[in-house]
């Protein structure tokens, strides 16, 4: 209590001298963890470059710690939704792109963390000790969000069994964890169907990343959900956030396909982490907030695909 | 088919009990004596001869007279027992078509008698000329008490925060004017001044209930705030004086009215106007919410720019002064009765509405019209948000609108003048009805906005003394 009245004119200063700093160093760990490792997934990278930040700073009291980390989580956002606006093309060869990739699951990610970490400086007196134990907690989040997509593949294999049908939309990398365990680790036998989700055709890529794995796959198209929705077992689609009222947020077109699943009596089931549950709660379509202000083209998908 | 299942096998269960006796092997004896069926009474030969015992009863046991006029006192003071006392003992219930008789001489369906019956003014202005004579020591309440009282059953006073703010106004009256029956010892005595205290709002907050209007839910959680604050004024070792009691009692209560009536509307407003667009909205409200209308008006002071659908509903027509508010603060209104609701549904983008209590389920609790409007919004895809103060959640989980309700003035519906009772007519004013959680698209409180799921989960938070009650 006392401590945090003796040092907020200090660490007042201390943040002003360090806002440029800790931002930019967190953001270059960020790129470097995206760039180090294709598979990891975006608030995971940004949860470890928050966890950085934690080692890094100089700070004496919880609430500098606090601005710090906010500091730098509202530069990795930044960061994420400016590069989704810009083109492609005009990307630095070394900063990993980020395209198409949504910046809800690394606002909540980060928002999650820092919510995590600091719960417990009422309990400690000392700085230095309650410290130690912020990282502690840094490093027990990040390590369960890092394991979060192989934790899902285990539990989540269980929902397919043998000779089924799965239908899966978009390009995410929790299902295809789930759906490749299934078959190699459990040597499940099963097909899958993948709507070819224009404009990206991700369906298509993730397609050849099934039949790598042996799994016999059909690519069709967005509009065929309808029509295949008889002759599957089950839908699995991943998540770009959770929000409050139970919903989800994902590529365009799964809230057409839950409708098609529910009237046709198909479970339908989300692969999503925990970081994703985000503190949005919107009340229809239109309120979602606004992602990318990139036109669409329509592009070929076999040329896409390439 | 599940009916038919149940049916089936209550059937095959009858076959098997007439069978059973031939598969017996011992025949049944022949010398037991079966007894007549005794001859049914009907309802009113009963009541005689239940009266008949409880005489016979009574005689044999003199020494517990002085029960009896206790007892029939206490009685007189619950409405309901008494109510009951009229419908069993109704000779032509059947008669009147499910109509029942009661005490002021009005009537009721027989579906909604359980439900405390309006207090006509006229009877009620009688006792307030006098002065209501509660207990054996004819103690007579505080003219702050009976002018309320006045006020609740002709409806100056109504809406869940009016009545809130203007009881706890009363009771803190009530308090600073009090002085205490027994003689005061040298020492101040707060345990004392505390027993007696809470004696005395209980006889006041009983007198209103039965004898004015009963209470709403927004009251009776703030009455066990107070039933709180006064016990734990016995475990203030502080206190030195009746005067300090006294203040520290008024601050309380002016804390909770202020935290958790005016600020948490503050903190509503704060996390609605999120949910409104700068531009382009239709907002549609029901009646006249003090929250909702919060609402709008701090929306309209930040500049945006939407429109307003003021849906009324007779009898109280409440959504006029709803819409001289909107009007003042040059907010774009448009006015319509419920019945035309189907018809501006479609330009509708949002609808807020407000409460009288948060059920534990996420079921809200509101004048009544306010589901059907949630139902037609809900069907047309409007999303439907209601703002509630978190002080107005029950721990009771209701699931239509009959078991939990009040009568008005039947006379407002539908005035047949001095004529009275037609036969074979009856008028209801029910004055809440129930909005299933199912057509609530998000609840809005002073904690944020959040699904109706989530509301037992704030009454564990916010209101943990009430949920103490049900374990």
């Amino acid at each position: 209590g006392s401590k945090m009245t003796n040092d907020t004119t200090s660490t007042s200063r201390e943040t002003t001298t360090e806002t440029t700093m800790p931002t930019n160093q967190a953001l270059i760990d960020l790129q470097t963890h995206l760039k180090n490792s294709k598979e990891l997934a975006l608030p995971v990278a940004a949860i470890k470059s928050l966890l950085g930040v934690i080692q890094r700073s100089n700070s004496h009291t919880m609430m500098g710690l606090q601005e710090e980390l906010r500091c730098a989580s509202d530069a990795m956002i930044q960061w994420a939704s400016k590069d989704n606006d810009d083109n492609s093309n005009n990307n630095q060869s070394n900063t990993p792109s980020l395209i198409n990739r949504s910046t809800i699951a690394l606002a909540s990610g980060c928002q999650l963390f820092m919510k995590y970490v600091t719960r417990c400086f009422l309990e400690l007196p000392d700085f230095t000790e309650c410290k130690k134990q912020v990282l502690e907690r840094g490093e027990r989040f990040a390590g369960i969000s890092l394991a979060a997509r192989d934790r899902i593949a285990e539990l989540g294999q269980e929902f397919i069994q043998d000779g089924q049908c799965v239908l899966v939309h978009g390009r995410s990398r929790v299902v295809g964890a789930l759906l490749i365990k299934a078959a190699t680790m459990y040597h499940k036998h099963f097909e899958i169907i993948v709507l070819e989700g224009r404009p990206d055709a991700g369906g298509c890529k993730v397609a050849k990343e099934f039949t790598d794995a042996g799994i016999p796959c059909s690519v069709v198209l967005d509009s065929a959900m309808g029509y295949v929705m008889e002759r599957v077992d089950l839908v699995v689609v991943g998540a770009e956030g959770v929000v409050e009222n139970g919903g989800i947020v994902n590529k365009i077109g799964t809230f057409a396909l839950g409708v098609v699943a529910k009237e046709m009596g198909k479970p339908f089931y989300v692969a999503a982490e925990s970081y994703k549950f985000a503190r949005l709660y919107p009340l229809n379509q239109a309120d979602l907030p606004d992602l990318t202000t990139k036109k669409l083209t329509f592009v070929d998908t076999a040329a896409a695909q390439s | 088919t599940q009916f038919r299942k149940r049916e089936k096998y209550l059937n095959t269960s009858k076959m098997n009990t007439t069978e059973a006796p031939k598969t017996k092997d011992q025949p049944s004896p022949k010398n037991i004596r079966i007894p007549e069926k005794k001859p049914k009474l009907t309802k009113a030969e009963r009541r005689a001869l239940q009266e008949k015992q409880r005489a016979a009863k009574g005689q044999t046991k003199d020494g517990k007279q002085a029960a009896a006029p206790k007892q029939k006192q206490k009685q007189k003071q619950n409405q309901l027992p008494q109510q009951q006392q009229q419908l069993s003992s109704n000779k032509e219930n059947h008669k009147n078509n499910g109509t029942v008789n009661v005490n002021d001489g009005g009537k009721v369906l027989g579906m909604f008698s359980h439900l405390p019956n309006y207090k006509r003014t006229e009877l009620l202005s009688g006792k307030v000329s006098l002065g209501p004579m509660t207990n054996k020591k004819k103690q007579r309440f505080h003219p702050a008490v009976l002018q309320l009282g006045y006020q609740y059953a002709n409806g100056t006073v109504r809406g869940a925060n009016s009545r809130c703010r203007a009881m706890m106004d009363v009771l803190k009256k009530v308090v600073m004017d009090y002085e205490l029956k027994k003689k005061q010892e040298r020492v101040f005595n707060v345990v004392q001044l505390s027993q007696e205290l809470d004696q005395e709002i209980k006889l006041v907050f009983q007198y209103w209930t039965s004898d004015c209007r009963g209470h709403s839910v927004s009251m009776g959680n703030a009455m066990t705030f107070q039933k709180i604050i006064v016990a734990n004024l016995s475990h203030n070792r502080e206190l030195t004086s009746m005067d300090e009691a006294k203040k520290l009692l008024c601050e309380q209560m002016d804390a909770y009215v202020n935290e958790r009536i005016t600020l948490a509307g503050e903190a509503i407003s704060q996390h609605a106007i999120l949910k409104i667009q700068d531009k382009g909205e239709v907002l549609l409200v029901h009646g006249h919410s003090e929250a909702v209308i919060n609402v709008i008006l701090q929306a309209s002071k930040l500049g945006k720019v939407f429109r307003v659908i003021v849906v009324d509903s007779r009898p109280l027509m409440e959504g006029q002064s709803a819409l001289h508010k909107l009007r003042e603060a040059g907010i774009e209104c448009t006015y319509i009765l419920l019945n035309s609701l189907s018809y501006l549904m479609k330009e509708v983008t949002k609808v807020f509405l407000g409460a009288a209590a948060l059920m534990s389920n996420g079921s809200v609790l509101s004048r009544v019209g306010t589901a059907g409007i949630a139902l037609v919004s809900q069907s047309y895809n409007v999303p439907v948000l209601v703002c509630c103060e978190t002080y107005k959640i029950s721990a009771r989980l209701q699931l239509e609108s009959i078991t939990y309700n009040e009568l008005g003035n039947p006379n407002d519906v539908i005035n047949f003048g001095d004529s009275g009772n037609i036969k074979n007519l009856t008028s209801l004013n029910l004055l809440y009805d129930l909005t299933p959680s199912d057509f609530v698209t998000g609840i809005i409180t002073e904690m944020g906005l959040l699904p109706p799921s989530s509301v037992a989960v704030l009454l564990r938070e916010m209101n943990p003394q009430d949920t103490a009650k049900y374990n």
